[in-house]
């Protein structure tokens, strides 16, 4: 199988390819959206990319539990990071009354 | 099928990036988790796509749109200066980044030995059940404190006088 046909019909090398491009649009929005909950969602796809590539590799190296199981705890500490993480950003809000990085950019008010 | 799932992933993420409105930018976001989950069903594994679904499309992405809601920041604020050399500088890293990986995914000798394996049986609640209450099990406990432990702070961080 070709690299292309492989990347096409969804062999190993598609999955890396979806998964590694997913990475880079998480990336893309936190470094050039301004917005603290768009930055979030950004954060929620690179950590989304990061399962991808785990199952994948899970099911082409023989498809056990560990992989689900592993996913499974990432899914855990991802939502323990979205309940913290939108907790502060109300908090931010409260301070400053916006969710713009930007005017977020003193550790004094 | 592989191709209609990592499309409507692809898609649902970079409309996100370029959505103005933060609601909107959610509804992309469900979308690309869909998608994700599909691309999971693909991998014989039904069980991660189902978690995919109730946990991040139906718990994160809720909370996320609580919180957009409850602060009324539907629409991003205006610059407070422009940023074009970071603007430009994070573009072009990205690029950058891009075709490294498009070079080095279509490149790579050991992930195409990878793909010559046998699809594995579909995985099921059972075998994912033993394998966590089995070898798994402390983690399984921790992760549970984590959880506790992270609603805790959450409330102690929004609360206004504790």
């Amino acid at each position: 199988m070709t690299s292309l046909n492989a990347i096409l019909t969804g062999g190993l090398q598609g999955y890396i390819l979806v998964a590694l491009l997913l990475f880079l649009v998480g990336l893309a929005a936190v470094l050039c959206r301004r917005s603290v909950l768009l930055q979030f969602m950004g954060v929620e796809l690179m950590l989304n990319a990061a399962n991808v590539a785990l199952l994948a590799f899970a099911r082409f190296r023989g498809g056990d539990a560990q992989g689900t199981v592993y996913y499974l705890f990432i899914i855990a500490v991802a939502a323990c990071e979205a309940a913290v993480g939108l907790a502060l950003v109300v908090g931010l809000y409260r301070h400053r009354q916006s969710t713009d990085t930007d005017r977020a950019d003193a550790l004094k008010q | 099928m592989f191709l209609i799932f990592a499309l409507i992933t692809l898609a649902g993420a970079v409309a996100l990036v370029f959505q103005r409105n933060l609601v909107v930018a959610g509804l992309c976001l469900v979308l690309c988790f869909m998608g994700v989950s599909g691309l999971f069903l693909l991998l014989a594994n039904p069980v991660a796509a189902a978690l995919q679904i109730i946990v991040y499309s139906g718990a994160i992405v809720v909370l996320l749109l609580f919180v957009v809601m409850l602060l009324n920041e539907h629409q991003e604020e205006a610059a407070v200066r422009a940023r074009p050399l970071q603007r430009w500088l994070s573009v072009a890293v990205l690029l950058v980044l891009g075709a490294g990986v498009v070079k080095l995914v279509a490149g790579s000798k050991l992930l195409k030995q990878l793909d010559a394996s046998p699809m594995p049986p579909a995985m099921t609640l059972n075998t994912l059940g033993d394998a966590l209450f089995g070898r798994h099990l402390l983690g399984f406990e921790v992760a549970g404190l984590l959880l506790l432990a992270a609603m805790v702070g959450a409330v102690a961080l929004v609360k206004r006088d504790l």
